[in-house]
């Protein structure tokens, strides 16, 4: 669905992304994850066929992107972070203005609105709607002409715990509905669990890109932590894969004194520190 | 059908806001004054009138819309539409300089216009020419103080000709350049062929530069952050 080779771009002479390869599959969700400037924004941008002045070749839905005409955005949901709502308008007549920008058969409106919890709010102008609601309808507005491929900036930023729930829910939904899904995000928990594969972007290169397991696994085993009472409180650690080779642990469970037993893995955050040797701030 | 539909949203958006409020009231406090002036005055009253707002109204409302558009960041959005910068422009044009040519139609009726024909072309024709100053500045600025400041300019060099045609104060060859032809379309004094041709040549070199001046915004807007 998304094919990028040798793709490099520069705005000032200096090339800003350099040499980035990567595909992207029909039906898969792909994780772009990057600290600030990285350029993610700037690759999107390519994407979206806003840039034309690259090199390298950048394949959308098969169209190269410096060649990106109406027909190309018929096939394009872009869920930006911020609100790009008519603030005047009620959310319905927002949905209804945007979809008619398009000639793609239209999804039900009132059915939009309802998965995502504004059925009651539908008539309500957008300047009177809280942050929470602007990121729902937002994210609707790029559903309402059924894209192929949605480009989801944040998806989840500024929701409370159920209506991220309810998000993530519906992309997965429409993963299942063979949707391809690119998502940019700095919430490494969601791109676990929403990702197929992510790509660790910094300085315009990507330094990985694999699925989250296998980010997480490539960079050792998952530790685990005992305690036991001898003398006071006692902690030990061993590696999980190595578990049955400790034999104080192994000691301790069989004199039934082990007091608690925690393991853990590190974290998508953990690997891209490890691999990037950059926060995601 | 894309640029129909942007059209009448464009028109919607506008009632939205008060548009048609405003210029309904503004209408009749024109039509209250052109009936209070004496007859000799009428026409040049109603030209003055209509050259400076109902064919202008484009130069200024086209920044109010953009700029509050870019407030909204819906520009970013039409940006990734299959909407091309043409119809965002068009549709902007066309329901402004329809509304400039009703109510200068109004306000020349009310002078006891006789060629409300040709008042109407000067308007549609001045009306396009300042709405695509208006998009090409408006595009441009980020500030609605900046966008006043940066329209003087364009009142200087297409007010101040216009009215000093109107009173004669021009050479003979004044009708040649645009805004004065206008104004002679509008005042009903004449039909000059060349300035008309000039005027339609401008409006195709605007057209062009706001254009890109748009395709400019949404790259540099569009997608922003994301």
């Amino acid at each position: 669905m998304i094919q990028v080779e040798n793709l490099t771009f520069s705005y000032t002479g200096e090339p800003f992304i350099e040499d980035m390869n990567f595909s992207v599959e029909r039906g898969e969700i792909f994780g772009f994850l990057g600290p600030s400037g990285a350029g993610k924004s700037t690759l999107q941008k390519i994407l979206l066929g806003m840039l034309p002045n690259y090199k390298g070749t950048a394949l959308v839905n098969g169209t190269e992107c410096k060649s990106a005409d109406s027909t190309f955005y018929e096939s394009i949901g872009v869920d930006f972070e911020y609100s790009t709502m008519y603030e005047k308008l009620t959310a319905r007549e927002n949905l209804v203005f945007f979809s008619s920008l398009y000639k793609r058969k239209v999804r039900p409106i009132d059915e939009l609105l309802s998965k995502v919890g504004l059925e009651r709010d539908g008539d309500k102008k957008v300047s009177d709607y809280s942050k929470g609601m602007k990121s729902r309808l937002n994210f609707i507005k790029a559903l309402i002409h059924d894209p192929d491929i949605l480009f989801l900036d944040e998806p989840t930023s500024g929701l409370d715990p159920a209506n991220s729930r309810l998000m993530k829910d519906m992309i997965l939904e429409e993963k299942s509905r063979g949707k391809t899904i690119l998502l940019t995000t700095h919430n490494m928990q969601d791109a676990t669990e929403l990702c197929d594969r992510v790509a660790f972007i910094v300085g315009g290169r990507i330094f990985a890109l694999d699925t989250p397991h296998n980010l997480i696994m490539s960079k050792g085993a998952a530790g685990v932590t005992y305690t036991w009472s001898e003398n006071g409180e006692q902690t030990g650690h061993c590696d999980l894969n190595n578990l049955s080779e400790d034999a104080t642990l192994m000691k301790l469970i069989a004199e039934n004194r082990v007091t608690s037993i925690h393991s853990s893995e590190p974290t998508l955050n953990d690997i891209f520190i490890e691999i990037t040797g950059r926060t995601l701030v | 059908m894309r640029l129909r539909n942007l059209l009448i949203w464009d028109i919607k958006f506008q009632a939205r806001y008060g548009f048609y409020f405003l210029y309904g009231f503004l209408t009749a406090l024109y039509v209250i004054l052109l009936l209070s002036f004496p007859i000799s005055w009428k026409a040049n009253a109603a030209a003055i009138l209509i050259f400076s707002d109902p064919a202008a109204m484009g130069l200024f409302f086209m920044g109010a819309i953009v700029l509050l558009e870019k407030s909204q960041r819906v520009t970013s959005f039409m940006s990734i539409t299959p909407t091309k910068a043409l119809e965002y422009i068009l549709s902007k044009v066309i329901s402004l300089s329809l509304t400039g040519m009703l109510v200068a139609g109004v306000l020349g009726i009310a002078a006891g216009g006789k060629n409300i024909p040709l008042l109407m072309l000067g308007t549609l024709l001045s009306s396009v020419i300042f709405t695509l100053f208006g998009v090409i500045i408006a595009t441009k600025t980020t500030t609605l103080n900046r966008f006043i400041l940066a329209t003087v300019p364009v009142e200087i060099i297409t007010f101040v000709p216009g009215l000093l045609h109107l009173f004669g104060i021009t050479p003979p060859q004044g009708s040649l350049y645009p805004p004065n032809a206008c104004m002679d379309l509008v005042a009903g004094k004449g039909f000059p062929i060349p300035g008309i041709l000039l005027a339609i040549g401008l409006i195709a070199a605007l057209m062009y530069i706001a254009h890109r001046s748009v395709l400019k915004m949404w790259q540099s807007q569009g997608g922003v952050k994301i």
